[in-house]
């Protein structure tokens, strides 16, 4: 796919991001076809110091990949001019994404009142771990305290590793999940605001991180209702899960009867398994962990990819627990250019993730590696 | 106005990920067109074992603020009475293994020659095409494929299995490049075929993780250590199983803390300091001298928070038996427009068929009688 073929074709951004939601709204609108100018103060975006560092580099993985086909663009916001020339910028954009603290906005002229009085046509967007109003909006987040914030966090680990490590306190998931999840809002929110810009002109979005951790948590809030409290300890699949094999883990989940058929024929249709009684889904969920002592003593002499490859074959899900080494260098991945080489300034050409979205039955395309700071590229 | 007023959805979406991408594109106005049978019923219509579910779930999130239909797809008066509902659609969604809704003869390119803007959404584990594209799963897998999974846990345990949140993030994801999708056929009169792998998802939520991997690097499992904060972890706090999360980001952060602890900042001397407090309260106390701090909040906690019900991230939604109970909304605040978010619960199977079938497709009582008859609408 090229560049003017991308969905988002001429749409225009300006992100000013300190942190990684702000920053993943931009990316993934940008990865989309927008122009996206990353709005920096002279000693750049902080996210250019946050670790994991690229080996033998000060180069952020963790910005180049969140910065990675945008443009930079240096604005010293506490100075009149630097403010008069944003205003120059936001006038001939469509979206401003913005992550300041709401009590230092006023100050650079970045408030609500403010923006909508001199842009009015444009959709300013707002992302802040707990949003910009209601009694926790100064409230200061991590990932830890907004996942913690909104459900998941206080559910984490199940399964395996919460049967191992009963006492254990809960477990974050990796990284800036849950700063992305309000950068995923952000970008709806952007592109649900520019739909019906026609109609009704510019307007504010305002975003948390944790009501969109909460959002794709639902399911608990949802159990709730129908009367049930989540707890990790006992959020467990009755069978299946995580299993330990001769030289890594499975992932194993059958939830229909012919992947439970399936997968007793992998099992080389024991004797266990052919009692009439496990014909009924309901009774095999009753004698889950049974079920689960057998399946974990059979799969701790095979290896991994023996397992998962037989057990396709006869359609059981199952999935090998990928290293990020090894999602890299994956054929399936390859075959769909997940990944793209890009120019990563400081430390060579990189395969850098994409996007999880085909159009068309192409990849979507990267304009280039993350910015030099202050690097404008003139758009082609 | 709702900002996809007049936007609808021919959804022939199951399980989660899919019908979360509907759900939210409904609550943000979208009329979104449910299409299930009473051969092949919505999950949550039915039991679900595996999840310790041994009932119909009575409310279902991602059912909610939809309109449904019967039509049974196994006969071929059902795939032309779907596309029929395809015509008046905007959208098509789907998320059947790949192939499968092209042998239901309601492939892409069929599509298109019903109406040539129209554009499709296709939801599924590994993407439509690849070596790995024929293989099934579910929210476990994609974390377990997207190495996710692989890098969240305890360093010295196993792997930790994403669960429904993963499924959620991949149809929010959806949402996401079905309005990009839109967008374009607004400015170019295209339409098209977006292709959402989940696996790949999960990928997209460590890529700083797989761009350190590409430069030689061994990213692994850290428990609840963060590079660049310390400390940052999740400790006791007073009561059964009660917790709290800190974090301090730099010197002055570390000796605010340092200094409200009374003691350094070690782990073991955090838990002791937390463990004799209330975990809000503690939070609250950090918080106003500016280190991140948050309870880790049950289900219960979040369903009653103030902040939450105030952003309408919390909403009270009404059961067919007039009871209420707390929903989740739509994740986001728009200053303009009419209130966006879910206005009704789970539709009863083919509820609304005097509705698409009676207005929209201008159908008489008989010939509705005669498709029920031959159970086509079934």
């Amino acid at each position: 796919m090229n560049e003017k073929s991308l969905p988002l074709n001429g749409v225009k951004i300006i992100a000013h991001a300190a942190g990684v939601g702000a920053a993943y709204a931009a990316r993934l609108l940008s990865t989309l076809g927008a122009d996206c100018i990353l709005l920096e103060g002279p000693q750049g975006s902080p996210l250019r110091t946050e670790p994991p560092f690229l080996p033998e580099s000060k180069v952020s993985a963790l910005f180049a990949y969140l910065a990675a086909g945008m443009c930079s663009r240096v604005i010293d916001l506490a100075r009149d001019d630097g403010r008069a020339e944003l205003g120059a910028l936001l006038s001939t954009s469509d979206i401003f994404i913005d992550d300041t603290p709401v009590a230092a906005r006023a100050a650079l002229g970045l408030d609500e009142a403010a923006i909508a009085a001199r842009h009015p046509d444009l959709v300013h967007i707002s992302v802040l771990p707990f949003g910009a109003t209601g009694p926790k909006s100064g409230w200061k987040a991590d990932d830890i305290q907004v996942l913690h914030a909104s459900g998941e966090g206080y559910l984490l680990p199940n399964g395996l590793s919460v049967e191992m490590f009963p006492d254990r306190p809960p477990v974050k998931i990796h990284g800036h999940f849950a700063a992305m999840q309000g950068g995923i809002a952000a970008a709806l929110g952007a592109l649900a605001a520019l739909w019906v810009r026609p109609k009704l002109g510019g307007q504010y979005v305002d975003i948390s991180a944790q009501d969109a951790t909460l959002a794709v948590g639902a399911f608990a809030v949802q159990r709730l209702g129908d009367g049930s409290v989540e707890h990790r300890v006992e959020r467990s699949f009755r069978y299946g899960g995580v299993i330990p094999c001769a030289d890594g883990y499975v992932e194993l989940l059958t939830l229909e009867q012919r992947q439970w058929d399936g997968l007793v024929k992998l099992l080389g249709t024991p004797e266990w398994a052919q009692d009439s009684v496990l014909a009924d889904q309901l009774e095999r969920s009753r004698r889950g962990p049974a079920i689960n002592a057998h399946i974990r003593a059979w799969a701790s002499s095979r290896k991994v990819e023996d397992i998962v490859r037989e057990g396709q074959k006869l359609f059981v899900p199952l999935a090998k627990y990928y290293t990020p080494a090894e999602v890299m260098n994956d054929p399936h991945e390859k075959f769909r250019g997940l990944f793209q080489p890009l120019a990563v300034d400081g430390a060579g050409v990189l395969g850098m993730l994409v996007s999880p979205f085909h159009f068309d039955g192409a990849p979507l395309v990267l304009r280039g590696g993350p910015p030099v700071l202050g690097e404008m590229k003139v758009p082609a | 106005m709702k900002p996809l007023s007049g936007i609808r959805i021919a959804d022939f979406t199951v399980h989660n990920a899919g019908p979360f991408c509907t759900n939210l594109l409904s609550q943000l106005g979208a009329e979104v067109v449910k299409i299930e049978s009473a051969m092949r019923p919505d999950a949550f219509r039915k039991p679900h074992p595996v999840y310790g579910r041994m009932g119909p779930a009575t409310f279902d999130q991602v059912s909610s603020t939809k309109l449904s239909v019967r039509v049974n797809l196994k006969k071929p008066e059902g795939i032309a009475l779907a596309k029929r509902i395809v015509r008046i659609s905007d959208i098509a969604a789907e998320s059947f293994r790949p192939g499968v809704i092209g042998r239901l003869g309601l492939g892409f390119e069929v599509l298109q020659k019903i109406r040539a803007d129209i554009i499709m959404l296709s939801v599924s584990s590994c993407g439509q095409a690849g070596p790995d594209s024929h293989f099934a799963g579910y929210a476990p897998l994609f974390g377990a494929w997207g190495a996710l999974s692989d890098l969240s846990g305890y360093p010295d345990g196993p792997p930790v299995e994403m669960r429904h949140v993963m499924d959620h993030t991949v149809g929010m994801n959806a949402a996401v490049a079905v309005m990009a999708a839109l967008m374009r056929r607004r400015a170019t009169g295209r339409g098209a075929h977006v292709d959402v792998a989940a696996r790949e998802v999960a990928s997209s939520l460590a890529g700083e993780a797989l761009l350190l991997a590409a430069a030689g690097g061994a990213p692994t499992r850290m428990g609840n250590a963060q590079e660049g904060r310390e400390p940052h972890n999740v400790y006791p706090a007073a009561g059964e199983d009660r917790w709290i999360a800190i974090s301090a980001r730099d010197d002055a952060e570390r000796a605010v803390l340092a200094n409200i602890i009374g003691r350094d900042l070690s782990d073991d001397a955090i838990a002791e300091w937390s463990i004799t407090r209330e975990a809000d309260a503690a939070a609250a106390e950090l918080q106003s001298a500016g280190i991140a701090a948050h309870a880790s909040w049950t289900t219960p906690e979040i369903a009653a928070d103030v902040h939450l019900r105030e952003r309408r991230a919390i909403v009270e939604v009404q059961e067919p038996d007039g009871k209420t109970r707390a929903a989740v909304g739509v994740p986001m605040r728009l200053s303009k427009g009419a209130e966006i978010g879910i206005h009704s619960g789970t539709p009863k199977l083919g509820e609304h068929e005097d509705y698409i079938y009676g207005e929209l497709l201008g159908m008489a009582f008989a010939e509705r009688k005669a498709l029920e008859d031959a159970e086509v609408i079934y």
